[in-house]
Order: structure tokens, then C-alpha cells, then sequence
């Protein structure tokens, strides 16, 4: 397993690109503070809806907003996923290695991932369903709130602890 | 200079610098990073819908996320101002820093201005699509956005010739993006409805 990962996460050709043109790292540092201004953007807006805020907004008119979001999230995959593979290019340690021992990576993937859960569980529960025929000024369910606001709580935990990424312990 | 050479010295600057406490300078650099997301976030949101995005949302219950969106700003404010004390000399001799503050002062007054013209005071009935010039300040605001992003993210680096290839890099990554993107929505539209509209 470790021999797979060490293998697969330090994809050769990003580390090149990232070697080779000065500028790759910043661009996609740039790219993924706009796709993470528009997931939080507009996914908070959304989640603030539900908790009650702007009620006078129908809830299937902000939808319209989400694709945006999403575009935002793929955007932060995107350039995330170069930043992990491709961080032996810019500090010189095996990504397996910052992966393995720094503590905020882990928490923010560990976030990132109940984000998806709360995501997946807002859909099974029929709560997006629900939440969509909510016209102006109508009251959102409390589990559609608890989802809301746990969505809130998790994108606000992943963007603390990639922050402090940086500052985690790599032992190389 | 004898000004910054004495705040770079201050008590509070070498602490918050030199501390490897996680809750002191990297906590701060994540406070002025939730701040941009709130801050840049709602402002972004706000100007897709003057462009024409979910046209099913009347203008004026954004008023309701102004004050959040202000909240953003005061925390960017208040930890920018700790990470500029933090590094003075750094980032007040850097030109790339001005260029950002130059930045966010146009994307400040690009809302404003929308806020006066249909927030404040909303009309009883949106007109759709909104003005152009109104649509103009929109697009203008998420340029300041997208400048003063890349503006903040170069002043990690020392070096301004990095800064220029990657200013540029970008220019024309995000160029790309909107080309690339308005183009596929377009043709999206044309196979699925057989029209532009």
C-alpha cells in the first residue's frame, strides 16, 4: 500500500510542469482562493437561506447560484490535487511523507470529506427535494437546517486547517 | 524607514512572527483567508446575479448578507493589519502590495455602487436584464477580485520577476477559463434549446 501510494502520489509529469514553468504553483494558488470564494459564495448563501436569512428568496431561484459553486469546487480539486502531488517540486519532500505526518492536511481532507457526507445526506433525506418547493418567506425543516448549518461549520473547519498547512510538521 | 525598522522591532511583531504557536501568525493568516471567502464570496455571488444568474432572485433580499459581507472585510481588515505589523518593511516596499490595496479599493467601490443603485433602495420591480452599465460594474468587480487574490497570493514570493510570470500566467489562465467557459455554456444552449437566447 505504501509502495502504491508513494508511487501514484508523486505523479511525475505535475512535478515537471511545476519545475519547469515558475509560474504553475502560483496560477493554481490563485485558482483555488476564486474557486473556494465562489463555493463558499454561493453554497453559503444557500445554507444561509435555509437557517433563515434573506427568507424572502425561493429556494429553487438560489440553485440557479450552485452551479457556480461547483465550478468553484472543481477548481479547488483541480489545483489541491497539483499541490499534493506535486509538492516534492516545490519543498522537497515525498507527498506521502506530508500527507503522513501533517496533522492539518488531515484535517482539513478528513472536513473536506463530511462535507461530502452532509452533502450526500442532505440528497438521501430527500431534504433538497424538500427545500425546493419552499417559496418566499417560507420556513426551511430543522434537519434541512441542521444540514445548513453543518455545511456552514465544515467549509469554515476545512478553510482554518488548510491554512495552517503550512505550518504542519513534515518529517521528511 | 526608521519608522518600520522600529514596528518590525515592537514586541508585538516579533511575537506574532517569531512564536511557533499555531494559534498566533498561521491562525491569523486563516482569519484573513475566511474573511476573502465571506468578503469576496457574497460580493461574487451578488455580481453573477447583476450579470443575470438566477434570475429568479429578486435584488433585494441580498440586503440581508451586506452586513456579513462587511464582517469579511472588517476581519480581513483587522488581520491584515496584524500581518502587515507582522512584516512591515516586506510588504510597504513591495509594489505588488500596492496593486493589491488598489485592487480591493476598486472592488469596494464597484459594490457600493451597486449597492446605491439597487439594494439600498430596491425598486418594486427588477428590470431583466439589469442595465448595462450596472452589468459593466459587475463584471469590473470580479476582475478587482480576481486582481487582488493574485495580487495577495504574490506577495509570498521575493522575487518580482516570479511575480510577473505568474501575474501573467494568470492573465491568461483565468482569460482561458472565461473564453473556454462562455463558450461551452453557449453551445450547451444551442445543442439543447437550438437558439443562443
Amino acid at each position: 500500500m505504501e509502495a502504491f501510494l508513494r508511487y501514484w502520489m508523486r505523479w511525475p509529469s505535475v512535478e515537471h510542469l511545476i519545475y519547469r514553468y515558475l509560474w504553475v504553483w502560483g496560477v493554481c494558488q490563485s485558482l483555488h482562493f476564486v474557486g473556494m470564494a465562489l463555493l463558499i459564495g454561493t453554497v453559503g448563501i444557500l445554507d444561509l437561506r435555509l437557517l433563515g436569512m434573506a427568507k424572502q428568496f425561493p429556494v429553487a431561484a438560489i440553485k440557479k447560484l450552485i452551479p457556480w459553486g461547483v465550478f468553484g469546487f472543481v477548481l479547488c480539486l483541480a489545483t489541491g490535487l497539483l499541490f499534493i502531488t506535486g509538492i516534492y517540486a516545490n519543498v522537497n519532500i515525498h507527498p506521502y511523507v506530508v500527507l503522513k505526518s501533517d496533522v492539518f492536511l488531515q484535517l482539513k481532507l478528513f472536513f473536506v470529506v463530511l462535507a461530502g457526507v452532509n452533502l450526500l445526506l442532505f440528497y438521501v433525506t430527500g431534504m433538497s427535494k424538500a427545500v425546493d418547493r419552499l417559496e418566499a418567506g417560507e420556513e426551511a425543516p430543522p434537519l434541512a437546517k441542521f444540514f445548513a448549518g453543518a455545511s456552514l461549520f465544515l467549509w469554515i473547519a476545512v478553510m482554518y486547517f488548510a491554512r495552517l498547512i503550512p505550518s504542519g510538521k513534515f518529517q521528511p | 524607514m526608521a519608522f518600520l525598522d522600529w514596528l518590525e522591532h515592537t514586541s508585538l511583531s516579533t511575537t506574532l512572527r517569531d512564536s511557533p504557536n499555531v494559534f498566533l501568525y498561521p491562525t491569523i493568516l486563516a482569519f484573513h483567508t475566511l474573511g476573502l471567502a465571506f468578503f469576496v464570496g457574497i460580493s461574487s455571488a451578488i455580481a453573477l446575479r447583476v450579470l443575470g444568474v438566477a434570475p429568479g432572485l429578486t435584488l433585494a433580499p441580498f440586503r440581508k448578507f451586506y452586513p456579513l459581507m462587511w464582517f469579511g472585510f472588517f476581519l480581513n481588515a483587522v488581520s491584515g493589519t496584524l500581518l502587515l505589523v507582522i512584516e512591515p518593511t516586506k510588504f510597504l516596499t513591495m509594489v505588488d502590495f500596492y496593486v493589491k490595496l488598489l485592487a480591493i479599493a476598486g472592488a469596494v467601490l464597484c459594490n457600493r455602487l451597486l449597492y446605491v443603485r439597487h439594494f439600498k433602495n430596491p425598486a418594486p420591480v427588477d428590470p431583466n436584464p439589469l442595465p448595462l452599465r450596472d452589468r459593466a460594474v459587475a463584471v469590473a468587480t470580479l476582475f478587482f477580485w480576481a486582481a487582488a487574490i493574485t495580487a495577495g497570493r504574490l506577495t509570498a514570493y521575493d522575487d518580482p520577476h516570479a511575480q510577473w510570470q505568474t501575474a501573467l500566467g494568470t492573465a491568461i489562465v483565468t482569460a482561458a477559463l472565461v473564453v473556454g467557459g462562455f463558450v461551452s455554456i453557449k453551445g450547451w444552449r444551442v445543442v439543447v434549446h437550438g437558439s443562443v437566447s
